[in-house]
């Protein structure tokens, strides 16, 4: 019996597959934390987006605590701002932009201001000094004042109503009496009718740690002085200043000021860590395609009501990039966008010591594909998931159990049931018929009447090779085991004189391919060329057409299909999200054996787009949505008139396999092959069948331990006089609980566990 | 002494029997292991043969949780 060596916890930590730069690369692709395009064009860098959301649910109250981070003068900003975001709104590109700025006035009117300058606030030490009138100097002392500096205002007005009438004399009555209400509020000192001058300068410079002046202030005392724009400070003077223009230019001004003042009072060179400033442009990605075309909610005279407002910012269609999320039933599942996820898993390989708690979300991906396509900037999740899973193998961290089974399965299929022959009558062969081996174990008897109707039509001899392609010990991040399989392969190959291979699979094909195996064809290419086998009949119905996993980016095979369909009279009904946009049927990447319910939700997801009987051109596929309850059909089942039937179970996919290979030895090259027959008779109850497939153990695990019990006698009875025998197969020890019958047992119950049990001394 | 902790246990009250020594199974000492950890617990243990009982609800249970936890180490 074929066996895996099961890892130890204490290896030592071997290579690392991918590098941090490669990942990050990576996981810039997704732009989904790039900000919406009206946040991007904000130099203030206002979240638009949040803003309104809470604006549009009538949260005005929230909604001005996210716009009073950036505008500590909210009716200033909100009456005098460019508002260069609206022209950047994308609904403006199907009808109107986003009335922003409207709503904003709106916030800032009917929402409540927040405490910030709450008695709690620890003031900072250094003092600061603003010299001059004008709105850079107030929204500069607004920005202080929230960084929790003592700010001292010098000002030639003769008190702070004048200062503000200065500052903005853009205001309505209403929105100064609110704005002077509020600056009134705030912890800013003034020292007012101050004669700005050169001796006033520098009777006051010892005072204060930073010194900041209007643009005005700055020329008078320091003509000569050069002002940098970026850093808003003339280096030489220690001056902080410089010219704006305009309402959003001097908040912007003073934010940049802001954070050099905050740099000199810690002593810190004012040219570091500052960030992206200013306005960018988004990477985002919006589709549009749903988006309502509307005109904005007219403004009357006096700006929105709270009713108006709140309708307007519910136009916002909050722009995110949920492409991937939308098609993927996996990362809908973790609910979380893939560059975050990479990024997690990333690091989860990263650990030596320690919980890794994103292996489940690593080995949940099917490893389709289906992200690349759908996404505008081909974020490739597979190649992260596929990457860091043989990168866990690697440093000896990747669990066994989640892929044991199929692991094993694959061994099986490369080993008792491996087959391969020439065409009866030929040495050598010109073609080579490679099912998969999924076919084998779901639909055998359509891999035999296809074997039998290639090598009556095809020229040269057609040889038969039934194993797996390697693509399950891939998919688990085992190349080496991957590897050991090609090589099987390789040689089989060889021995049978380098045919050409007739892939029955796309995942095999593709496989296949990309292991060198240089001349290859679908089935599906075949018997296009050489047309549907006589007699076959047409089927006159609809079905909806599940492209594979494994043909994706394949338009040849994809049309190649649908042609076959069409011949076959079957009329394809059409599905969102088809050809290279098709979801996974939940069994790539070994979803199916790794995490049964993302593979299940991703079963669902594909049957969700169509009512109709499913056609696909995968076995595995077949098998999921039979699985599912849905009719489901291969195109092979229909070119040959065969029917699968309802799908097996898991020690019926093995029988499939192994009945499959010794039938046709013994009708085809006349071998017969040893049987292995029990001497005893074996029935199982429905509920032990059933239960035996969901925890997936086989009847050759029970068949194991009813042996072990008739040579050694070791069994318990338990209270219902049911024996119970156990035996360690492999990994794992197998139970089951059983009875006798005349000839033999009837099992009622079967269940595993991997830890081994042993008695304990003392 | 140090008292020593078991992490399970199980008493089977005289209801379950050895069939090959013909006698009942008593709570006795066992150890569960896995990727190079022990775990110390009682189970129903045949007290002539040794035969240590692991039954359906702690396999799927306990034994399979904390199987994975380790797995994930
Ligand atoms: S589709 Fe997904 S992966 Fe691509 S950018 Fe959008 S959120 Fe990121
Ligand atoms: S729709 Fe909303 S999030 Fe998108 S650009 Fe316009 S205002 Fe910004
Ligand atoms: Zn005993």
């Amino acid at each position: 019996m074929s066996q895996i060596q099961e890892r130890g916890s204490t290896h030592v930590y071997k290579v690392n597959k991918i590098s941090k730069e490669e990942m990050e690369s990576m996981v810039a692709r997704c732009v989904y934390e790039q900000p919406p395009f009206c946040s991007a064009a904000c130099p203030l860098k206002l979240d638009v987006r949040a803003m309104l959301k809470a604006a549009a649910g009538g949260n005005f109250k929230k909604a001005l605590q996210l716009y009073e981070k950036i505008a500590p003068f909210p009716l200033i900003l909100s009456q005098g701002c460019e508002a260069p975001c609206e022209g950047k709104c994308r609904l403006g590109e199907i009808g109107d932009g986003l009335a922003i700025r409207e709503v904003e006035r709106a916030v800032a009117r009917y929402g409540e201001q927040s405490r910030l300058g709450s008695v709690f606030r620890s003031a900072k030490r250094q003092k600061i000094a603003i010299l001059g009138s004008g709105l850079f100097t107030l929204l500069l002392a607004g920005e202080l004042e929230k960084k929790a500096y003592p700010v001292t205002v010098f000002c030639e007005e003769s008190d702070e109503e004048a200062y503000l009438r200065t500052a903005a004399p853009f205001l309505d009555e209403e929105a100064f009496a609110l704005e002077l209400r509020r600056l009134k509020g705030k912890e800013i000192r003034f020292e007012c009718s101050c004669r700005l001058d050169a001796a006033f300068y520098e009777q006051h410079k010892a005072s204060f740690d930073v010194l900041c002046a209007s643009d005005e202030v700055r020329a008078k005392l320091f003509p000569d002085s050069a002002p940098i724009p970026e850093l808003m400070i003339c280096e030489a003077e220690r001056l902080v200043s410089g010219p704006t223009r305009g309402v959003l230019d001097a908040a912007f001004g003073a934010k940049k000021a802001a954070l050099t003042v905050d740099r000199l009072a810690q002593k810190l060179d004012p040219r570091n860590t500052r960030g992206q400033e200013g306005p960018t442009d988004s990477l985002l990605y919006t589709d549009l395609s749903e988006a309502k075309a509307l005109r904005r909610v007219a403004v009357p005279a006096g700006g929105y009501t709270k009713e108006q407002a709140m309708e307007e910012a519910g136009r916002c269609i909050q722009c995110h990039c949920e492409e991937c999320l939308k098609s993927c039933a996996y990362l809908k599942h973790y609910k979380k966008h893939p560059g975050l996820l990479a990024r997690e898993i990333y690091n989860n390989t990263q650990i030596i010591m320690g919980d890794h708690q994103l292996n489940k979300p690593m080995n949940a991906c099917s490893l389709c594909g289906q992200c690349t396509v759908v996404c505008p900037n081909g974020f490739d999740m597979a190649r992260v998931c596929h990457l860091a899973r043989q990168n866990m193998v690697s440093t000896d961290k990747m669990p066994l159990a989640p892929h044991e089974f199929a692991l094993l399965d694959m061994l099986f299929s490369n080993g008792n049931a491996f087959l391969a022959r020439p065409q009866p009558g030929f040495a050598s062969c010109r073609y080579v018929f490679f099912p998969g081996c999924q076919a084998a174990a779901i639909a055998p008897e359509t891999v035999r009447a296809a074997y039998e109707d290639l090598c009556s039509r095809l020229e040269g001899g057609v040889a038969l090779m039934l194993g797996c392609c390697g693509a399950i010990a891939d998919w688990a991040g085992r190349t080496e085991m991957a590897q050991q399989a090609h090589e099987l392969l390789d040689r089989e190959l060889a021995r049978l004189g380098d045919p050409i291979v007739i892939a029955g699979c796309p995942s095999c094909a593709k496989e296949l391919r990309e292991h060198g195996v240089k001349e290859l064809r679908g089935i599906w290419d075949v018997l296009e060329e050489i047309g549907l086998p006589e007699g076959v009949h047409k089927l006159e119905r609809p079905m909806a057409l599940h492209d594979s996993c494994g043909a994706r980016g394949d338009a040849a095979t994809q049309a190649s299909i649908r042609r076959l369909a069409a011949s076959l009279g079957v009329r394809l009904t059409d599905t969102p999200y088809s050809g290279d946009r098709s979801p996974c049927c939940g069994y790539g990447g070994l979803t199916a054996y790794a995490n049964r319910e993302v593979a299940g939700e991703m079963t669902e997801q594909c049957l969700e787009r169509s009512d109709e009987p499913y056609l696909s051109y995968c076995m595995a596929c077949r098998d999921r949505f039979a699985r599912q309850g849905r009719e489901s059909r291969h195109l092979l089942e229909l070119v040959y008139g065969t029917d699968a039937g309802a799908p097996p179970d898991i020690s019926e996919k093995r029988w499939n396999r192994l009945t499959l290979k010794r039938s046709l030895l013994r009708e085809l090259w006349g071998e017969e092959s040893m049987e292995d027959k029990l001497n005893f008779e074996l029935n199982y109850t429905a509920e032990a069948r059933r239960m035996m497939d969901e925890r997936m153990i086989l009847t050759d695990d029970v068949i194991a331990v009813l042996e072990d019990f008739r040579a050694s006698g070791e069994a318990i009875e338990d209270e219902d006089g049911l024996l119970v025998a156990r035996r360690r197969v492999g990994n794992a020890t197998f139970w089951v609980k059983f009875s006798r019958t005349d000839g033999g047992y009837l099992v009622h119950r079967a269940w595993s566990h991997r830890m081994n049990v042993v008695k304990r001394e003392g | 002494m140090a008292i020593e902790k078991n992490y399970y246990t199980i008493d089977p009250q005289g209801k379950l029997k050895c069939v090959k020594c013909g006698v009942p199974l008593v709570k006795g000492k066992a150890k569960f292991m896995y990727l190079d950890n022990g775990f110390p617990v009682e189970l129903p243990v045949c007290p002539v043969c040794g035969f240590v009982y692991v039954p359906e609800e702690l396999a799927l249970g306990k034994v399979a949780s904390v199987e994975r936890a380790l797995e994930d180490k």
